[in-house]
């Protein structure tokens, strides 16, 4: 044992450096990152000693070849290895664009404080789309290179327009009769229209359900109004019917945090718990549409969210750790980021930005979005976001300066803090919301919430892996 | 003016208070150890914090710091904008030092997907 020791020991100046960037995490402890964000952690002088290659210390050295952040001069095989791996978190570039969103109605009953997608009144049947619209979407999404389709139904509320729901959900079956492709459905809804005949058609069409659950009955129906105050008790009674009928992998529910719901995070996570619900995504409101007014429950900054996502994430682990399986859903997303080398293609997580290669929205009145943030952007009067209509081709909607110039402005291997950030790899370019906040697609990172938000998130997640043997296995296994 | 011994590129005070401002908050880097990309970059990077004007005096550079908010300690904000120009000292010769390799790797990466070939052949 100790002769292999010796003839693998690497002297001072033995060994070379690899691309690496590194963060300060704590006073006393240091992330180093390669070019596929695999990471160890050292202390502020162990960074220098591997910067300036005096670095004898054989346990580190072994820890960072192994993590290819150093290699034995003349070595190819780390170079051929992190090739394999960022072609690997890459390889969903040329498949773009696998998710299509669908507004079938802006029609709405519910009237919450936080609505990012200008609702119209459920009367209004001028915001519906039409058959003609509907189809010559389908047509578009089918030219998408990709194996797989996800047909999203959004709103307004998607089951206010349910026959338009089905129409698209038959042609787009019958239309991949002849693509075959990985075909899914989601219905984004409140779920307060939900009726025997939409359950039935959900079985028989193997539709995911995705509604919005803010927590607590009072919590929830202060954010999420409607006439009869019980969008809360629908939205229940609606989970409940489809966990019933279609299984409990079927609906999934998504959060959004106002300021009413800071300092309550735990019972948010237990009201999902009680639920069945075993995923919980802590989202911060998003800077668009209704949001923005006084009252739109927007009013926090990034270090009180950060403080609810950390009480959050604490509630999660420790239901855990009770046996209670539960998963922070954007914590499971950079996991798989930090600890594999796959690409979970989560839109505002990637780089090049998700926009339209990840994700088109086909609008009611046929104008194509790069996003659903972009498509409200224009609902306040700016289109930046908007590619063309369902009547233009795809290569005209796939190669508008409309999309590929906030693409390449926003690309983080070049964006200024972005390109020498060890986070990098877990990170995204956000074009649509630095231009919503700042102007540009690029944004200041120094003066972004974006980039706050997600330091603050990575650096958490991080000093519990350090930190916290359970968390760093629990972790592990969200990634998966 | 020169750097404070011992820490690479670490600045030191400025002292001639008089062509600077007696009330301004000032930091001089020397030229011959610092690069203006590092100090440009540090300025980028502590933008929330402060903001900072920076002047070739001499053989100097002489960063002036403006902090944000009115209760930061004059100390804390050079030690804060001193530690970011060492990390950028220290980014850059990373950086440099692994150049080739980083484009190695990327150019495996990217050879071996085709994009090459279907782009050759257009």
């Amino acid at each position: 044992m100790k002769l292999e020791r010796a003839a693998t020991a690497l002297p001072r100046h033995g060994w070379q450096l690899l691309p690496l960037r590194f963060h300060r995490i704590d006073a006393d402890s240091v992330v180093l990152t390669n070019l596929v964000g695999e990471h160890v952690f050292v202390t502020p002088d162990e960074l220098r000693t591997v910067a300036d290659g005096t670095c004898a210390d054989q346990e580190l050295l072994a820890r960072l070849r192994a993590a290819h952040l150093v290699q034995v001069p003349g070595e190819t095989l780390p170079a051929e290895l992190l090739a394999i791996k960022l072609r690997t978190r890459m390889r969903r570039l040329p498949d773009s664009t696998g998710l299509h969103i669908f507004v079938v109605t802006l029609r709405c009953e519910h009237t919450c404080r936080y609505c990012q997608v200008s609702r119209q009144s459920a009367a209004k049947s001028e915001f519906d789309m039409t058959e003609e619209t509907a189809r010559r979407a389908l047509e578009l999404a089918f030219r998408s290179p990709s194996p797989q389709l996800k047909v999203e139904f959004q709103g307004g509320e998607p089951l206010l327009n349910f026959p338009l729901v089905r129409w698209i959900t038959a042609e787009a079956n019958r239309m991949n009769q002849e693509h075959g492709k990985d075909l899914t459905f989601v219905i984004a809804t409140n779920l307060a229209l939900l009726d025997e005949e939409i359950l039935g058609f959900c079985a028989e069409e193997q539709i995911h359900i995705s509604t919005s659950l803010d927590g607590p009955q009072d919590l929830h129906n202060g954010n999420r109004r409607r006439p009869g105050r019980d969008s809360w008790q629908q939205a229940v009674a609606g989970i409940r019917r489809v966990q019933e009928r279609l299984g409990e992998d079927r609906v999934s529910a998504l959060m959004t945090t106002t300021e009413a719901s800071l300092g309550r995070a735990a019972e948010i996570i237990d009201t999902y718990a009680g639920l069945g619900l075993r995923g919980v995504f802590l989202r911060p409101v998003s800077p668009y549409g209704f949001a923005l007014r006084g009252r739109g429950g927007a009013n926090y900054d990034v270090g009180r969210w950060l403080e609810f996502y950390r009480a959050g994430l604490d509630r999660i682990v420790e239901l855990n750790r009770q046996g209670v399986p539960m998963v922070e859903m954007y914590a499971a997303i950079i996991a798989k980021k930090m600890l594999t080398n796959a690409d979970p293609g989560y839109v505002d997580l990637t780089s090049p930005a998700g926009i339209g290669i990840g994700a088109l929205v086909y609008n009611y009145d046929g104008d194509i979005y790069a996003s659903d943030e972009g498509r409200m952007l224009a609902e306040m009067g700016d289109r930046t976001f908007r590619l063309g209509t369902v009547r233009d081709s795809y290569a005209d909607i796939m190669l508008s300066d409309g999309l590929l110039n906030p693409l390449t402005e926003s690309i983080t291997l070049s964006a200024p803090m972005c390109a020498t950030c060890a986070f990098e790899p877990y990170c995204g370019a956000d074009p649509v919301f630095h231009h919503a906040t700042m102007g540009d697609f690029t944004g200041h990172k120094a003066l972004s919430a974006f980039c706050r938000r997600n330091m603050g998130v990575f650096t958490l997640l991080l000093r519990k892996i350090r930190d916290d043997p359970y968390f760093r296995d629990l972790l592990w296994r969200w990634a998966q | 003016m020169s750097p404070a011994g011992g820490v690479p590129g670490a600045g030191a005070e400025a002292t001639g208070a008089g062509a600077i401002g007696a009330a301004e908050i000032t930091l001089a880097f020397d030229q011959a150890t610092v690069d203006l990309d590092a100090l440009q970059r540090s300025a980028y990077v502590v933008a929330a914090e402060m903001t900072v004007d920076i002047r070739v005096c001499g053989a100097d550079y002489v960063c002036t710091l403006f902090p944000r908010r009115q209760d930061t300690r004059d100390e804390d904000l050079k030690h804060r904008f001193r530690a970011e120009v060492n990390d950028q000292i220290l980014r850059a010769r990373i950086a440099k030092e692994t150049e080739p390799l980083r484009n190695l790797v990327f150019a495996l990466a990217f050879s071996q997907t085709g994009l090459a070939d279907a782009e050759g052949s257009a």
